[in-house]
C-alpha cells in the first residue's frame, strides 16, 4: 500500500520550547529575515507555535498550538495555483514544486492556517553561514512560495535507502526534524497508511480533532487535546 | 590526519598554489588539497556534546563535504571539507535520549558565525576602542608565556587569575590544576543565574551539593515552585522528556502540574493549575501546605524527618504556619492551601521542586530549604534524587567572589574563558572598573564582546563541533554520565583549542605545571581520565584501553550502568527560622518587583549573537529581535501604557527602556524583563539591539550563601514613547509600529 | 448654429491636427508619470517583490486592487457602447468611441498589472495553454488561469469592438491628410470606400460584437471576483461577489466616463457633441448603479452580521468600526452620500454635478476593492497569524503610473483617433440638431459616409 505520511500533535505534551521551530529552520535552509524584514511580518516560521491567552491574573490560562503545513487532502491551495506549483503527491503530500512556482501567492492567501511563506527577496546568508545549509533541500530564490514540506528530502531518502535494501520502510526509522527534536514528543511522524505505526494510532484516538477541520480541508495533521485535570475551582 | 601532515600538504599546496597565482592573470581562489576524505552528497554522522548549557546533552552532528572559503597561511583559497549541517540530539545519551533543544539546534551557528575571530588578534589601541590587530600564533604565545614566565619568576605567581563559567569535566580540572602547580589562586567560576544557593540547600537537606534530577515520568503530581524547568532551568530535555511522558506516556495515568510564580513562565504556561505566589514567600507557601499534610497526618510515620528539622518549628508542627497566616503573607488563598496539601499526598507519586526567581531572594536560600522539606515529605517514589558523579569532585558553581576578588585585589595577569561578566554582572560588581586595573588581559575568546573587548590579546578558541568535548552531567540522569567527544570537523579558521594551548603554556613553563600535566594534546589528557572508567559498570564493555576509548568516542561518552542515588542524609545544623524578603528600593519610590529572567531564545544572554535565535519568536510574547518588559494590562492602564509602547524601567541603580507588553500572565505589582538583549558590542547581530536588564540590578545577596539576589529589585516604570519608538517586532499581531489595537489573544 | 456634416468633420478631426500647449503638458506630465512607474518596476525586479508593503499574511494588497480597479473602469465602454447600441439608444453616439477607448486601455492596464505582481515576472508566459516540452499546462481549475482567458478574450474583444467603429473615420482622416499620415491611416483604414457593402458588412460585425461582448464582460469582472469567493478566506466567500463586482464595475466604469467626457468636453472644445443631456442620462445611470451599489453591499453585511460567524465578524469590525473604519465610511460617503442627491436632483445633476459625483465615485470604488482586500487576509482563521499591511512607495508609484498610463494612453488615442464616431454624428445629423435619431434598422442602409 502506498505511503500517507501524517502527523500527530499532542498539545498535552508540546511544552511551547520552539526546539521544533529552530530545527526546522535548519534542516530547511530557511533564510532569516532579520529585523527590518521581521518588523514587516517577513519572518518565515514554517513551524511556529501559537499561543492563545485566555483568562486574566491571577488566572490566566495559555494555550499552546504548534501550526505547520497539515498537508490537506482537500488543500484549498492547490486548485488555486495557475501553474500547478501546489500539488498533492501520490503519497500524501502538499508539495510546492518551486522551479514552478512564478510567485502569484495565490495559494498563500487561500490557507486558512496561513503556512505559506513567500520569498519576497533573493536569501542571502552572511558568509560562512551558509556553509551549514542543507545540500539535500533546495535554496529558494526570490519570487517563490515555500512551506513546510514533511521534511519530504528525508522522506525520500529513506524510501530510497529501503527500495535500495529490497525491504520495506520500518515506523520510526526516519522523522521529520521538528518531531526529532521535540524533547517531550509532542510531534509524532509517520505514515498514516501503516496500522501498527504510532501515527495511525494516535491519529485515531478520541483526544483528536483537526485544525479548522469544520472548513473541509482534511488535513493529515491531528492533534490530540490537551488534557484538563478536573475543573480546579479554587475553593 | 596528523598535525605533521597536515601541514606538510598544506604547505605544499600552497606553494604549489603560489606558483599557480603568479601564472594566471586574474585572482582566483586558489584550491588547497583536502585534508579529510569525505564522498560528496553522503552524509557522516559524528557524536558530539553541547556545551551551550551546563545539562551537556548528546549530540549527533551531520557531516556534509562542501567547499568553504578559508586562509592557509596567509593564503585565502578554497577547500573541500567536512561541513556541520545539522545537530541532533545523540539517541544513545541518557540525558537528552536523542531530543534536543531549541538553543542547542541553534549552536550550530556558532560554528559558522560571520563574526568569529579567525585568528589571533593584538590590542593596538587603547582598551574596549575594538582596534586590535592580526598576530601569528606563535607571536601571540610567546608573549603570554613571556608574561607567565615573567610573574613566575617574581614570585607573583598568585597574582595570575582565571575567569570562565564553570567547566565540569577534564577542561576544569585542567584549569585548576595549571592554575594550582602555577601557584595562582583557583578559577574564578563565573555565569549568571548559577544556582548555588539550591546546591547549598540539597547538601544540607539531603546531603548532595549538586543539582536535582527528577524522575518526571513516574510522577502523578508536580508541584513546582518558580522552576521554568520545561524552558531553561537545570536540564530542561532531561526534564522536557519526562514531563511528556508523565501527561500521556501511561495510559490511564495522567500527572498534575501546579506551577507556583508570580510571572507565569513558559513552563507555567503548561500547568493545569497556576497560582500567583508573592515574590519570596514561596518557602512560606511551602511550609503551609506542610503545616496541613503534618497537622492532619496526610504522610506517613517519619515521612520529611531528615530535612524537615532544618526549618524551625518543624517538630513542632510548624505553628506559625497555619493556614490563615501564609494567606496573608503570599496571597494564596487558604482553601487551596489545604486542597493542594491534599491532593499531593493522595496522589501517587509526587514531587515538590524550587528553582530560579525564589531562590534569588535574600531567604533564598530559607524558601529552597522548605520546599526541599515539603518535598521529602510528598515524594514517596523517590521522584527526586540525584546524578551519580563520575569522580570524586564536586560540581563546580559559580560565585559573585570569583568577580570581587578582581575588584578587591586586581590581578597582575587575567585570563577570560566563557565568560562576559562585564555585560551579565551587576552593576554592583563592577567589573569595568576592576578589568582596568589590571595590566595584561588575555581572552580565549571566539567572539568579540563586552569583556573581550577589554582585552590585550585574543588567542581564538575552537568551536565546540571543532574541538575534543568533554562533560560531566551534574543532573538529568539516573546513571553517572562522563559525555565525550572529538572534533566533528576540522577547524575552519586559524584557531586553536584553549585546552591545547594551556598544555602548551604548561610545557612551556616547566616545572611542577609540566609536570603535573605533561600531554602533548587535550584528547591524551582526556584519554588518561577516561580510561579508568572502564572498569566500572557501564556502557562500554571491552578488555582494552584502546579499545574503551575508540567505543567512548563513537557513543559519544561513557555512562554508568547503576541508578538513582537517592536523597542522603541532612547535614545537622541549627534550624533556619524564616525571614522576610529584602528589597532594594523603598516600596514608596519604586513599586514594582523587577524580575529578570533567562530567556528561552538567549539563555543568560550569551546566544543572543545567534540570528536563528534572535528571530525566534519568544513563545508567550511572539516577540523576535527585541527586547520589552512585561507588564499587568491593568497596570498598563493605569499608567496610560499601551501595547508596544517605549516604557522607561528605573531602579536605585540605573534605567533601561524597552517597549511595553501587556500580558495576564504576571501580578499587577511586578514587571519582567528577559535577559540577553542589550549588548553593547556582540556581533552584528546582538550589538546595539534592546537593553540589558542585568545593568540595573540591586547588589543585594542571600542572607547566607553570598548568592545574587536578582530577584530582589524594586523599580518604577512610565511611559517613555510611543510604538515607533520602541520598535517591538512581533511574530503575531501585524507590523512594528501598526500592530493591531490589541494583541490577538 | 446649424451642425453640418462639414463642420462635424471638421470639429472632430480638429485635435488630430492641432494641439494646444495644455495639451503637450498633459503627455509630458502623464508620461513622467508612467515612467516613474516603469522605473518603479525596474527596481522591484532588480531588488526583489519586498521593496512592496506586503507580507505574510497580506500576500495581496495594491496590486490586486488596482488590478481589480482597471477591470472595473473597463465596464463602462462595454455597457455604452454594446447595451446601448443594441437597444437603439442613439443618445450614446457621441459617448460610444471615449466608452470603448476607456475599455480598452484600463483593460489593457489591468491586464499588465498581474505581470507585474507575480514574483517571478519573467515565467508569466506559463499561464499561456501551450504544449510544452514538460507536458504540463496551466491549471484550469485556477481563478487566476480563468483570469487569463478572460482578460485576454475581453482585451482581444473590445479592442475590435473599438476598432471596427473607427474605420470609416480613419478613412475620413485619410482622405484628407498628406504623406506619412496619409500613409498610416490608409493602413488603418483597410481600404474603406464607405460602399454600401462594405457598410452592411461593418454593421453586422458590429452587431455580431455588440452581442458578444456584454456576456464577455459579464462574465470577465465575475472572474476576477471569484479570484476571491472560490477561497475560503472570511468575507471573501460569499456567492454574492459574482454580481456585486460587475455592478460595481459597471457604476466605476460609467463614473470614469463621466469624468473622461467631461474633460474632453472642456479641453477638445466639444461643447456642441458631449451636451447636458448626455450627462444627464449618464447620471441616471449612474444613480442606478449607485443605489444598486448601496444594496449589494448593504445585503452582503446584513448578512454577515446577521450569521455572526466569529471569523466573518472579526473582519467585518475591521472594516465598520476599528482600524479600517475611515476608510471605510469614506468610501460609503463616496459612493452614496455624495453621488445620490446630486444625481438624484435634477437641478444639481448638471455636467459639473456629474463629474463631482463620478469623482467621489472612482475614489469611493477603489477604496472598496482596497477594502475587500486587505482588511480580510489580515484577518484570516487564526488570530496568532493575524497581521497588518502598509504600502511602500513603490506601489504608491506604480498606482500612480497606472494612471498616468491611462491619460498618456488617452490622450494618444485623442491625437490619432477622433473622440467621437464622425459618421455616427453624421447619421444623428439627420434629426433636428440635438435629437437623437432613431439608428437604421437592421437590414437598412444608411448611406452616409465621407463623400
Amino acid at each position: 500500500m502506498a505511503h500517507k505520511w501524517g502527523m500527530v500533535v499532542d498539545l498535552d505534551r508540546c511544552t511551547g520550547c520552539e526546539a521544533c521551530v529552530v530545527a526546522c529552520h535548519a534542516e530547511n535552509n530557511i533564510p532569516t529575515a532579520g529585523e527590518d524584514q521581521a518588523a514587516r511580518g517577513r519572518a518565515k516560521h514554517w513551524i511556529r507555535v501559537e499561543r492563545y491567552w485566555e483568562g486574566d491574573f491571577p488566572n490566566p490560562r495559555v494555550r499552546f498550538q504548534p501550526v505547520l503545513c497539515q498537508q490537506c487532502d482537500e488543500a484549498p491551495c492547490e486548485p488555486v495555483c495557475p501553474t500547478y506549483a501546489s500539488y498533492h503527491t501520490p503519497e500524501g503530500l502538499n508539495s510546492q514544486v518551486y522551479n514552478r512556482c512564478i510567485g502569484t501567492r495565490f495559494c498563500a492567501n487561500a490557507c486558512p492556517y496561513n503556512v505559506r511563506f513567500f520569498n519576497f527577496y533573493n536569501p542571502e546568508w552572511d558568509k560562512p553561514l551558509q556553509l551549514q545549509l542543507n545540500p539535500d533541500v533546495s535554496v529558494r530564490s526570490v519570487g517563490v512560495m515555500e512551506k513546510c514540506t514533511f521534511c519530504v528530502q528525508r522522506i525520500k531518502a529513506a524510501e530510497i535507502q529501503a527500495e535500495a535494501e529490497k525491504r520495506e520502510l520500518k515506523d520510526g526509522e526516519f522523522t521529520t526534524a521538528c518531531a526529532q527534536s521535540c524533547p517531550s514528543k509532542a510531534l509524532i511522524f509517520g505514515d498514516l497508511n501503516d496500522s501498527a505505526s504510532e501515527v495511525a494510532r494516535l491519529a485515531s484516538s478520541n483526544r483528536g480533532t483537526k485544525l479548522l477541520g469544520e472548513l473541509g480541508t482534511k488535513p493529515n495533521v491531528t492533534y490530540l487535546e490537551r488534557g484538563t485535570w478536573e475543573d480546579a475551582n479554587h475553593g | 590526519m596528523e598535525r605533521r601532515d597536515f601541514i606538510k600538504i598544506s604547505a605544499l599546496s600552497g606553494v604549489m598554489a603560489t606558483l599557480e597565482g603568479c601564472r594566471s592573470a586574474e585572482k582566483q581562489l586558489i584550491r588547497f588539497v583536502p585534508e579529510e576524505e569525505l564522498i560528496p552528497g553522503i552524509a557522516t554522522i559524528k557524536p558530539s556534546v553541547c556545551t551551550v548549557c551546563s545539562a551537556g546533552c548528546g549530540l549527533l552532528v551531520r557531516v556534509m563535504q562542501g567547499e568553504a572559503e578559508v586562509v592557509r597561511h596567509g593564503q585565502q583559497g578554497l577547500i573541500k571539507m567536512g561541513l556541520a549541517k545539522k545537530l541532533e540530539g545523540n539517541p544513545q545519551h541518557p540525558v537528552n535520549q536523542g531530543k534536543l533543544c531549541a538553543r542547542g539546534q541553534a549552536s550550530l551557528q556558532l560554528l559558522y558565525h560571520p563574526d568569529r575571530i579567525t585568528h589571533p588578534i593584538k590590542r593596538i589601541g587603547p582598551r574596549g576602542s575594538g582596534e586590535f590587530q592580526a598576530i601569528s600564533w606563535d607571536d601571540a604565545l610567546k608573549e603570554v608565556s613571556a608574561h607567565l614566565g615573567t610573574l613566575q619568576a617574581s614570585g607573583s605567581a598568585n597574582s595570575l587569575a582565571f575567569l570562565s563559567r564553570p567547566l565540569s569535566g577534564q577542561r576544569g580540572e585542567l584549569i585548576t590544576k595549571f592554575l594550582k602547580t602555577y601557584g595562582a589562586p583557583p578559577p574564578g567560576w563565573y555565569q549568571p543565574f548559577d544556582e548555588a544557593v539550591l546546591r547549598q540547600a540539597n547538601l544540607l537537606s539531603f546531603g548532595h551539593a549538586a543539582l536535582p534530577t527528577f524522575d518526571l515520568a513516574s510522577a502523578d503530581y508536580v508541584i513546582c515552585f518558580g522552576a521554568d524547568f520545561l524552558g531553561t532551568w537545570n536540564s530542561p530535555v532531561a526534564q522536557s522528556i519526562g514531563y511528556g511522558e508523565m501527561r500521556q506516556g501511561r495510559p490511564g495515568r495522567r500527572a498534575k502540574l501546579v506551577q507556583i510564580e508570580a510571572r507565569m513562565s513558559q513552563t507555567g504556561a503548561n500547568a493545569d493549575e497556576w497560582i500567583a505566589c508573592r515574590p519570596g514567600m514561596e518557602g512560606v507557601l511551602a511550609l503551609g501546605i506542610a503545616h496541613i499534610i503534618l497537622a492532619e497526618k496526610l504522610a506517613p510515620q517519619g515521612a520529611g524527618s531528615r530535612p524537615g528539622p532544618l526549618i524551625a518549628g518543624w517538630q513542632e508542627g510548624l505553628p506559625g504556619y497555619a493556614p490563615e497566616a501564609v494567606e496573608k503573607q503570599t496571597g494564596v488563598s487558604a482553601v487551596v492551601i489545604k486542597r493542594l496539601a491534599h491532593e499531593l499526598t493522595q496522589s501517587g507519586s509526587a514531587v515538590a521542586m524550587i528553582g530560579g526567581p525564589p531562590l534569588a531572594h535574600t531567604n533564598g536560600l530559607f524558601n529552597a530549604l522548605a520546599v526541599n522539606a515539603l518535598e521529602s515529605l510528598v515524594d514517596k517514589q523517590s521522584v527526586l534524587s540525584f546524578t551519580p558523579q563520575v569522580g570524586d569532585a564536586a560540581p563546580v558553581q559559580a560565585s559573585l567572589a570569583a568577580l570581587h576578588g578582581l575588584s578587591a585585589q586586581p590581578p597582575q595577569m587575567l585570563l577570560l574563558y566563557e565568560a562576559n561578566p562585564v555585560f551579565s554582572a551587576p552593576p554592583s560588581a563592577r567589573v569595568r572598573e576592576a578589568l582596568a586595573k589590571i595590566p595584561y588581559i588575555v581572552s580565549f575568546g571566539s567572539f568579540i564582546d563586552e569583556t573581550s573587548a577589554q582585552a590585550d590579546l585574543i588567542l581564538p578558541d575552537h568551536a565546540a563541533l571543532e574541538s575534543w568535548v568533554d562533560n560531566v552531567a551534574e543532573s538529568g540522569s539516573s546513571r553517572a554520565v562522563a559525555s565525550l567527544a572529538p572534533p566533528a570537523v576540522l577547524p575552519l579558521h586559524d584557531t586553536r583549542p584553549m585546552a591545547d594551548v594551556l598544555l602548551g603554556l604548561g610545557r612551556q613553563l616547566g616545572g611542577e605545571v609540566a609536570k603535573a600535566l605533561p600531554w602533548a594534546t587535550y584528547d591524551a589528557m582526556l584519554r588518561a581520565a577516561f580510561v579508568p572508567l572502564r572498569t566500572r559498570p557501564g556502557s562500554i564493555d571491552v578488555k582494552t584501553d584502546d579499545d574503551f576509548w575508540d567505543a567512548a568516542q563513537t557513543q559519544g561518552g561513557w555512562w554508568s550502568s547503576t541508578s538513582t542515588t537517592p536523597p542522603g542524609a541532612a547535614v545537622k545544623r541549627a534550624p533556619l527560622s524564616a525571614a522576610s524578603p529584602e528589597f532594594a528600593g523603598a516600596a514608596a519610590d519604586f513599586p514594582f518587583y523587577f524580575l529578570p529572567y533567562v530567556s528561552q531564545s538567549f539563555g543568560d544572554g550569551s546566544l543572543a549573537h545567534l540570528p536563528w535565535l534572535q528571530e525566534l519568536p519568544d513563545v508567550l510574547t511572539s516577540a523576535m529581535w527585541s527586547s520589552w518588559v512585561e507588564i499587568n494590562p491593568k497596570t498598563g492602564d493605569r499608567l496610560g501604557i499601551k501595547q508596544g509602547d517605549l516604557v522607561e524601567i528605573a531602579s536605585q541603580q540605573g534605567t533601561v527602556r524597552a517597549a511595553a507588553v501587556l500580558s495576564p500572565g504576571i501580578a499587577p505589582d511586578m514587571v519582567a524583563m528577559p535577559v540577553g538583549q542589550g549588548h553593547e558590542n556582540f556581533t552584528r547581530f546582538a550589538s546595539g539591539r534592546g537593553a540589558n536588564p542585568l545593568s540595573i540590578l540591586a547588589p543585594l545577596t542571600e542572607q547566607e550563601t553570598g548568592s545574587l539576589a536578582w530577584a530582589a529589585t524594586r523599580v518604577k516604570i512610565a511611559r517613555a514613547g510611543g510604538p515607533e519608538q520602541a520598535r517591538l517586532v512581533l511574530f503575531a499581531g501585524g507590523m512594528s509600529g501598526f500592530p493591531h489595537e490589541e494583541q490577538p489573544r | 448654429m446649424q451642425t453640418t456634416a462639414e463642420q462635424i468633420e471638421q470639429d472632430l478631426l480638429r485635435p488630430l491636427f492641432h494641439s494646444s500647449g495644455k495639451y503637450w503638458i498633459a503627455v509630458a506630465i502623464a508620461t513622467s508619470l508612467l515612467l516613474a512607474g516603469v522605473a518603479a518596476f525596474g527596481y522591484q525586479l532588480y531588488a526583489g517583490i519586498g521593496v512592496w508593503g506586503l507580507n505574510s499574511p497580506v500576500f495581496w494588497a495594491f496590486d490586486i486592487t488596482n488590478f481589480v480597479f482597471w477591470i472595473g473602469i473597463s465596464h463602462a465602454g462595454t455597457l455604452i457602447s454594446a447595451i446601448l447600441r443594441l437597444t437603439n439608444a442613439t443618445w450614446r453616439r457621441p459617448v460610444t468611441r471615449c466608452a470603448e477607448a476607456i475599455t480598452v486601455f484600463s483593460v489593457l492596464i489591468g491586464a499588465i498589472i498581474p505581470l507585474c505582481h507575480i514574483g517571478r515576472p519573467w515565467l508569466a508566459y506559463w499561464m499561456i495553454p501551450y504544449p510544452s516540452e514538460r507536458h504540463i499546462w496551466p491549471n484550469f481549475r485556477s481563478p487566476l488561469a480563468w483570469d487569463f482567458f478572460a482578460i485576454s478574450t475581453y482585451l482581444t474583444g473590445s479592442t475590435t469592438f473599438l476598432y471596427l467603429p473607427t474605420i470609416p473615420d480613419f478613412a475620413a482622416v485619410r482622405d484628407v491628410s498628406t504623406g506619412l499620415r496619409k500613409k498610416i491611416y490608409r493602413v488603418l483604414a483597410l481600404g474603406w470606400q464607405g460602399t454600401p457593402r462594405q457598410w452592411q458588412r461593418l454593421e453586422v460585425a458590429m452587431h455580431i460584437m455588440a452581442v458578444v461582448i456584454v456576456p464577455v464582460a459579464v462574465s470577465v469582472h465575475t472572474i476576477v471576483s471569484w479570484d476571491f469567493a472560490m477561497t475560503l478566506v472570511p468575507m471573501w466567500h460569499s456567492s454574492i461577489f459574482g454580481p456585486y463586482f460587475v455592478a460595481g464595475a459597471i457604476f466605476s466604469g460609467i463614473a470614469a466616463l463621466i469624468l473622461a467626457m467631461a474633460l474632453l468636453r472642456k479641453f477638445l472644445h466639444l461643447e456642441q457633441y458631449l451636451r447636458p443631456i448626455h450627462f444627464e442620462n449618464l447620471g441616471k445611470l449612474l444613480l442606478t448603479m449607485s443605489l444598486l451599489w448601496f444594496y449589494f453591499t448593504f445585503a452582503e453585511r446584513l448578512t454577515a452580521w446577521y450569521g455572526n460567524s466569529p471569523p466573518e465578524m472579526a473582519v467585518f469590525w475591521e472594516s465598520i468600526r476599528k482600524n479600517f473604519a475611515p476608510l471605510f465610511w469614506t468610501m460609503v460617503v463616496c459612493n452614496f452620500i455624495i453621488p445620490v442627491p446630486i444625481l438624484a436632483i435634477k437641478r444639481l445633476r448638471t455636467i459639473t454635478g456629474t463629474a463631482i459625483a463620478s469623482a467621489t465615485v472612482v475614489v469611493g470604488m477603489w477604496l472598496e476593492r482596497f477594502l475587500i482586500v486587505v482588511p480580510a487576509l489580515e484577518h484570516k482563521f487564526l488570530p496568532y497569524s493575524w497581521g497588518t499591511y502598509r504600502p511602500t512607495w513603490v506601489e504608491d508609484t506604480l498606482m500612480a503610473s497606472s494612471f498616468g498610463m491611462m491619460a498618456l494612453l488617452y490622450l494618444l488615442f485623442s491625437k490619432f483617433v477622433p473622440m467621437i464616431s464622425i459618421w455616427e454624428m453624421k447619421v444623428g445629423l439627420q434629426s433636428h440638431a440635438g435629437v437623437p435619431m432613431v439608428a437604421p434598422a437592421e437590414g437598412q442602409v444608411a448611406l452616409e459616409g465621407p463623400q
